[in-house]
């Protein structure tokens, strides 16, 4: 009786683990096949073609949409942090009129669906001049990105305890201080979860990226994945397809088992805690 | 070196009234502890002196200047948390000179303040640990070292040694008390610790539901409390209360029936009183004596053995009881009945109102064996 | 870098305060913390705020893409209007009505999903065995892969010729011949809420976990030693804890499926039948460049959005902002 419940335990184990990532193992070996060969079901890697790999980079610009993810997903995390740091210790540790209406609604646009500002934004961002620019997807993707990182800074910045804060008051630290000398410092380990939670949503996000930029160029990664085309525009070319997403979901996974913790921690934060 | 006069303080925390309207006046170089029960409004009284919390009525006065609107920081106080606070990502020496630094002090000058502190304090080998590196003891040092070389007018200590063990404890309070006579600065503490208050107080103020009770030097307060809160919440065993009846009166004496019977004069002012009215009778446990010929008679419900001295816990009849304190080794048992003595010229009076009347036995006389204060929580 | 200027020189004003004569600490705290969320909120009232007004007014316009000077206000027509006895309008269309329903379809049975699989794989996780902390990685790693990519990886799983699914599915004897998975309208939600059950089953997890971990260990201890059956335990103590964190959790997925665009747009390419409402509404306001109707049925999607948001914070499941400092 033992033996089958531990047995089925590890099944379970098993079977979780084998739907998480078979979709991503099957991708590699697929982005290993190219031409027929993709046209017949393989379970296991049977070549080793780079070729994929190689085209990716040449029908298209896919370093130069990689560096731009890199750069406006990298621009939006130090914008958020930036406003987010300075914001949280207002709202997480001081009492002024307004703020629980404030931080409701800043909780409340960050479950605005995006579709809603999308005519909205679309102007601002003509009227700014800055459509089809990096800067541009800053801006909107800032709107996805700002509020949950005040919102998750808020809830640890409560935690701090109200003593140290004190004590650099009866040391002569302004509010400006505190904030830099003493709780940027003891708030780098929760910076550093928030921080990870914008960058993946800012790396992942597509409706902006779609509808904000024409020029392939100019293209972030997911719209460039989305939007690759074959020789004809009837077959998608699958290995290319493969190649760029496992190229691009390499990293993301190394972060999440590097900081897989800080991760999980951030969720639940601005989840259970909320 | 300042006087703080404090002026009809209050403090409300939204409709709360947590101060109602305190009087103060500290001498500049004086000691001054507050004491109470808890949530008596004790650190709040201090952050409104320290000027973490706003003042919401009346005014407060450092050195002869109207502070209620500044900042912590300008008032020239430093404070001494239960917590230490010390900024944990700085190591010992930053964490001392933080505020030297944003008082723009030259680095010279900051090294110099920074390491005669920590030879005063003998942390001068640990100015490279972070504050998880040290012990209890040691943060409280920095934490202290901290405070000094602000060179503050005035020194702010919340219940700073309640997180240290006992001994730590006593050695932590005896350098306190050093501190205060090297730097003759003022100095108000907070703590529930009696012998930290009747050790290093020069006056005592004690604090109940956010009113001043009594203020007097410790002996002040042990001898001559002037109400029933005083009388109860300073010594410990507490001391005895019991409700009587006045009897009759004479000029300088009160004849109180006592509820087992019998009546005692006890040498006070009567003032208005008469007889019939209901009064309580205060004894110390060290004024009740066993003794054959005593008129008071009780069977021994505990027996408490201390070393030096005993308690005995005397069940006196009708759910009365009576704690004694007698030296040396207990010489009666639980269960055993034995006859009492109460010192009538060191018994209290207080009417129904709770203050104390006015004593006339002169100066009291000292107890028999030194009251053993130890702390109540 | 505007805005970081701004919070240089909200701290030096901060510090100009704090040397003035009369400011108490609260006083300077307070005139710090308007200095201090300023620049958020400036921010967040241009990129969201001002934009969302904007939809609104643009949906009551007959404002088109390519010159979004140049539109007129025509009232509700947008949303509903009537010329010689005929009716026109989104709330009259039926591939509105066919996305919402879509959307509503494929959130409840997605979160569903969702939710219980996340039981279990919570509770699995909250099991000790060696590989745990692994294996709490490995449910992360869908979760974090873009939403994008994902959709592709299945397309080409589901693939309805070449596709590993149809394959496997041919060698079990479990289909006869092969599925057009995407194609088809029927099964192309289902594969929606497939793929999008793969992505966020973990993040349930994790709430779910997170607060199984907060439950106090003696309730199991005390039921052990009665002899109560593990299920029962699980009915009885586990679920009722758990309860508001999987309130909360339910909640965030439910407001985040009902905006869902990536998936679908991808996965189904974008076909009339499968839209999701924010996919219809893209496709209004950016392939027809229709910005006034497409505006009209962002506004509604936000007002359903914003309506469960209301409901879900008026039932208090949220505490918000309490005891700062
Ligand atoms: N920020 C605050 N908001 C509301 N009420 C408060 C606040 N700070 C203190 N109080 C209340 O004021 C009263 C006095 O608190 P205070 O901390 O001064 O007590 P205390 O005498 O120091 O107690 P203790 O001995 O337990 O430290 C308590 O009833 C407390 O609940
Ligand atoms: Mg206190």
């Amino acid at each position: 009786m033992k033996l089958l419940a531990r047995t089925g335990f590890w099944l379970l184990v098993i079977v979780i683990a084998f739907f998480a990532l078979f979709p991503f193992y099957y991708a590699i070996i697929s982005s290993f096949r190219t031409g027929s060969a993709l046209f017949s079901v393989a379970y296991w890697p049977e070549t080793f073609d780079l070729s994929n790999y190689f085209a990716v980079f040449e029908r298209q610009p896919f370093g130069r949409n990689i560096l731009n993810s890199i750069i406006v997903s990298g621009s939006v995390v130090v914008l958020s942090l930036a406003l987010g740091i300075t914001a949280a210790y207002a709202f997480g540790r001081i009492a002024f009129r307004g703020r629980s209406l404030m931080l409701m609604t800043i909780l409340a646009v960050s479950m605005f669906p995006q579709v809603a500002v999308l005519a909205g934004m679309f102007e601002l961002i003509r009227s700014f001049g800055l459509y089809n620019t990096l800067p541009g997807l800053i801006l909107a993707n800032l709107m996805l990105t700002l509020p949950f990182t005040i919102w998750v800074l808020t809830t640890f910045m409560r935690e701090l305890p109200k003593e140290i804060e004190e004590a650099a008051f009866v040391d002569g630290a302004t509010p400006w201080i505190v904030v830099r000398r003493v709780f940027l410092p003891l708030m780098a380990p929760a910076a550093v979860t928030t921080g990870l939670l914008a960058f993946i949503v800012s790396w992942n996000e597509f409706l902006f990226a779609l509808t904000f930029t024409l020029t392939n160029e100019r293209r972030t990664v997911p719209p460039a994945i989305a939007l690759m085309s074959g020789s004809t525009a009837y077959e998608l070319p699958w290995g290319t397809i493969m190649a760029g997403s496992v190229i691009v979901t390499i990293p993301i996974i190394v972060l999440v088992l590097v900081f897989q913790r800080k991760i999980v921690a951030g969720l639940t934060a601005g989840a259970v805690k909320g | 070196m300042a006087d703080v006069v404090l002026k009809n303080v209050q403090k409300s925390f939204g409709r709360v009234k947590i101060i109602h309207g305190v009087d103060l006046d500290i001498r500049d170089g004086e000691f001054v502890v507050f004491v109470g029960p808890s949530g008596c409004g004790k650190s709040t009284l201090l952050r409104l002196i320290a000027g973490l919390e706003d003042i919401t009525a009346g005014e407060l006065f450092i050195d002869g200047e109207r502070v209620n609107d500044l900042v912590p920081a300008k008032r020239g106080i430093a404070m001494v948390f239960q917590s230490y606070a010390l900024y944990p990502h700085m190591n010992v020496y930053d964490n001392m000179a933080f505020g030297l630094e944003l008082a723009k002090s030259s680095k010279a000058q900051i090294d110099a303040k920074v390491r005669e502190a920590a030879r005063m304090l003998q942390i001068d080998n640990l100015l490279d640990r972070k504050p998880r590196q040290l012990s209890g003891g040691q943060r409280q040092r920095v934490a202290i070292g901290r405070a000094i070389v602000r060179d503050p007018k005035v020194f702010l200590f919340d219940e700073p040694l309640s997180n240290l063990d006992a001994a730590l404890r006593v050695q932590t309070r005896i350098e306190i008390a050093k501190l205060h006579s090297d730097t003759r600065a003022t100095m108000i503490y907070v703590t529930h610790d009696q012998v930290e208050a009747m050790t290093l107080a020069d006056r005592i103020v004690v604090l109940n539901g956010g009113r001043i009770e009594q203020v007097g030097t410790p002996l002040d307060l042990y001898h001559r409390p002037a109400n029933l809160f005083v009388a109860g919440f300073i010594g410990s065993p507490q001391m005895n209360l019991i409700a009587c009846e006045v009897a009759g009166v004479g000029p300088d004496e009160v004849l109180v029936s006592l509820p087992s019977g019998g009546t005692l004069s006890v040498p006070v002012a009567p003032e208005t009183l008469q007889p019939g009215e209901a009064v309580t009778l205060g004894v110390r446990p060290d004024h009740v004596r066993v003794s054959p010929q005593g008129s008071l008679t009780g069977r021994v419900e505990l027996v408490e053995e201390l070393g030096e001295n005993h308690l005995l816990y005397v069940d006196m009849g009708q759910g009365r009881r009576l704690t004694i304190r007698e030296p040396g080794d207990a010489r009666h048992e639980a269960g055993s009945t034995i006859a009492l003595e109460i010192d009538r010229t060191s018994c209290h009076l207080f009417k129904a109102s709770g203050e104390a009347l006015p004593s006339r036995a002169g100066s009291p006389r000292p107890a028999p064996s030194s009251p053993d204060l130890t702390r109540v929580a | 870098m505007i805005m970081s200027s701004a919070v240089a020189q909200a701290g030096v004003s901060a510090q100009h305060q704090a040397r003035g004569r009369s400011s108490s600490l609260t006083r300077s705290r307070v005139r710090a913390a308007w200095l201090f969320i300023a620049p958020s909120l400036i921010v967040v009232t241009l990129i969201a705020g001002w934009p969302l007004a904007r939809t609104i007014w643009f949906s009551f316009t007959d404002a088109s893409l390519n010159d979004l000077s140049d539109y007129k206000f025509i009232g509700l027509e947008n949303y509903l209007a009537n010329y010689d006895g005929e009716w026109f309008g989104i709330l009259i269309e039926p591939d509105w009505w066919h996305s919402v329903w879509n959307t509503l379809w494929f959130t409840v049975v997605s979160v569903s999903l969702e939710t219980v699989l996340g039981i279990v794989v919570a509770l699995i996780l909250n099991a000790a065995f060696p590989g745990r902390g692994l294996m709490r990685a490995v449910i992360l790693i869908p979760w974090a892969i873009p939403t994008i990519v994902s959709a592709k990886m299945w397309s080409w799983m589901l693939h309805d010729q070449f596709g590993v699914i149809n394959d496997l599915l041919l060698r079990l004897g479990l289909i006869a011949a092969p599925v057009t998975w995407t194609a088809n309208a029927d099964t192309a939600l289902w594969a929606a809420v497939m793929v999008d059950v793969w992505k966020h089953t973990s993040f349930m997890a994790l709430l779910i976990l997170a607060a199984l971990q907060m439950l106090p260990q003696d309730i199991y201890e005390a039921a052990k030693v009665d002899g109560v059956s593990p299920v029962r335990v699980f009915f009885r103590v586990t679920l009722p804890l758990i309860k508001p964190a999987l309130l909360v959790a339910v909640i965030f997925r439910s407001l985040d499926a009902l905006r869902v665009f990536d998936l679908i747009y991808v996965l189904t390419s974008n076909s009339k039948d499968t839209a999701s409402m924010s996919v219809y509404a893209r496709q209004q306001l950016v392939d027809f460049q229709e910005v006034g109707l497409g505006s009209a049925a962002s506004t509604l999607i936000f007002l359903i959005i914003a309506l469960v948001v209301v409901i879900t914070l008026a039932a208090g499941r949220v505490r918000l902002g309490e005891d700062p400092r």
